[in-house]
């Protein structure tokens, strides 16, 4: 069966004409040329095409990156509104803190003032009842007013029973000039009859008939005396809130203090003036044990 | 345990209490006290002190007398001096100053101005 096939076939082929043979072989070369010519034009593509892809590529990794890039900025962006937030935040506490701090400082230096303000009225108190000898307290109270208030020119004045107002002592201002007032007249005069604190706005220098203060002098709440600042220390340019305070001090204690110096300079000898004592605290005084009026 | 120690020279034994109260609220510091120019002396011999507060006004020997014998002494002609006075004119200050004190304070004095001066001339915090 094979046999008779091949030789079929080599008869055919002896039996094609010669321009056939050559037609065909024309076309088969065209064939293979258009082969090639197609192949090297795919191959062209195909290079094209690579390219193509390779741009592509690049270009997909740009995107890529960009996206990530622009997450990033995101997320940048995020942390950095966070941490706007934060530092408003943290100003914000640090602002309180400051005002607080402020505060605090202010307080502080009120707290000295009123400290030392407290030292200063202790000291007076202290140093006023230290001694009782008349000469001594005056000299207590010039120093007093001297070194805590800042007075240069006093005079002391007491009330004597002829309702004449007296000065007893002076501090800086001589006291030949200085006459006898009358109670109601006058600044002393004034303090001594209503026993109310005089104390001009200002501080600038003034008379013994027009001091800058009148501290009046009260003893069982009756004016006993006073205390009249005629000029003050030129570095003094005004009151302080101490100032008012002592002179009320003053005015509380300075006359129980020359009363009691004064009784006691008829005596000098402290046990002595103790004297009797027992019987003076069991005296039944009517002011002590009954409401007014009932006695 | 005392740091500092400081010598107070005031012949008024009130103004003397206000700066031994005053100077009380600075830790570490001792105060001794005089009576006037002539205590200040026997105080400061044989004795060291970081510091001396005087007055002008005084019996017996005045602050200026004081702060030039304090100059003059080898022992503590570098001791700060504040001076607290009631004499407030420039002049005063001028002649305070030119004998060789570091400080001057007129009268009335607050704590809080006293405790300040003291804290800078002992450079204390």
């Amino acid at each position: 069966m094979t046999e008779e096939h091949d030789s079929d076939r080599d008869r055919r082929a002896s039996d094609i004409p010669l321009d056939l043979d050559r037609e065909r072989e024309t076309f088969v070369k065209s064939f293979f040329r258009q082969g090639v010519e197609f192949t090297e034009r795919l191959l062209g593509e195909n290079t094209v095409l690579r390219e193509q892809m390779g741009e592509l590529s690049r270009h997909n990794a740009r995107l890529r990156a960009q996206v990530a890039s622009d997450d990033a900025i995101r997320d940048l962006l995020k942390t950095i509104e966070k941490l706007e937030r934060e530092k408003e935040h943290l100003l914000d506490r640090s602002n309180a803190l400051e005002r607080t701090h402020r505060l605090e400082e202010g307080r502080s230096e009120e707290l000295e003032h009123e400290l030392n303000d407290l030292a200063n009225l202790y000291i007076a108190s202290y140093q006023l009842h230290t001694s009782l000898s008349p000469r001594r307290v005056i000299r207590q109270l010039k120093d007093m007013l001297c070194q805590l208030v800042g007075a240069r020119a006093v005079v002391f004045y007491a009330v004597n029973t002829g309702q004449e107002v007296v000065p007893i002592g002076t501090e800086g201002i001589e006291a030949d000039g200085l006459e006898k007032l009358v109670v109601g007249e006058g600044p002393v005069g004034e303090a001594c009859l209503t026993g109310l604190l005089y104390m001009r706005d200002d501080v600038q220098p003034g008379t013994p008939s027009s001091p800058v203060a009148v501290v009046p002098m009260m003893v069982e709440g009756r004016p006993v005396g006073a205390i009249s600042i005629v000029s003050m220390l030129p570095q003094k340019r005004g009151w302080v809130s101490v100032d008012r305070e002592l002179f009320k001090l003053l005015g509380a204690h300075a006359g129980t203090a020359l009363i009691a110096a004064n009784v006691y300079a008829r005596i000098h000898d402290p046990i002595e003036a103790l004297d009797g004592i027992i019987e003076n605290l069991l005296r039944r005084t009517p002011s002590q044990f009954s409401p007014p009026g009932e006695e | 345990m005392a740091e500092y120690s400081c010598l107070v020279v005031e012949d008024s034994p009130m103004m003397r209490q206000l700066l031994v109260f005053a100077l009380a609220r600075i830790k570490k510091l001792t105060v001794t006290e005089a009576e006037d120019g002539v205590d200040g002396l026997r105080k400061l011999s044989g004795n060291r002190f970081d510091l001396i507060i005087t007055d002008i006004n005084m019996p017996i020997m005045d602050g200026l007398k004081l702060v030039k014998r304090i100059r003059s002494d080898e022992a503590h002609k570098n001791v700060p001096i504040i001076i607290i006075t009631t004499e407030g004119s420039s002049e005063d200050r001028a002649r305070a100053m030119a004998l060789g004190a570091n400080a001057y304070i007129t009268k009335p004095i607050q704590a809080p101005q006293v405790i300040a001066q003291v804290k800078e001339l002992l450079r204390i915090e």
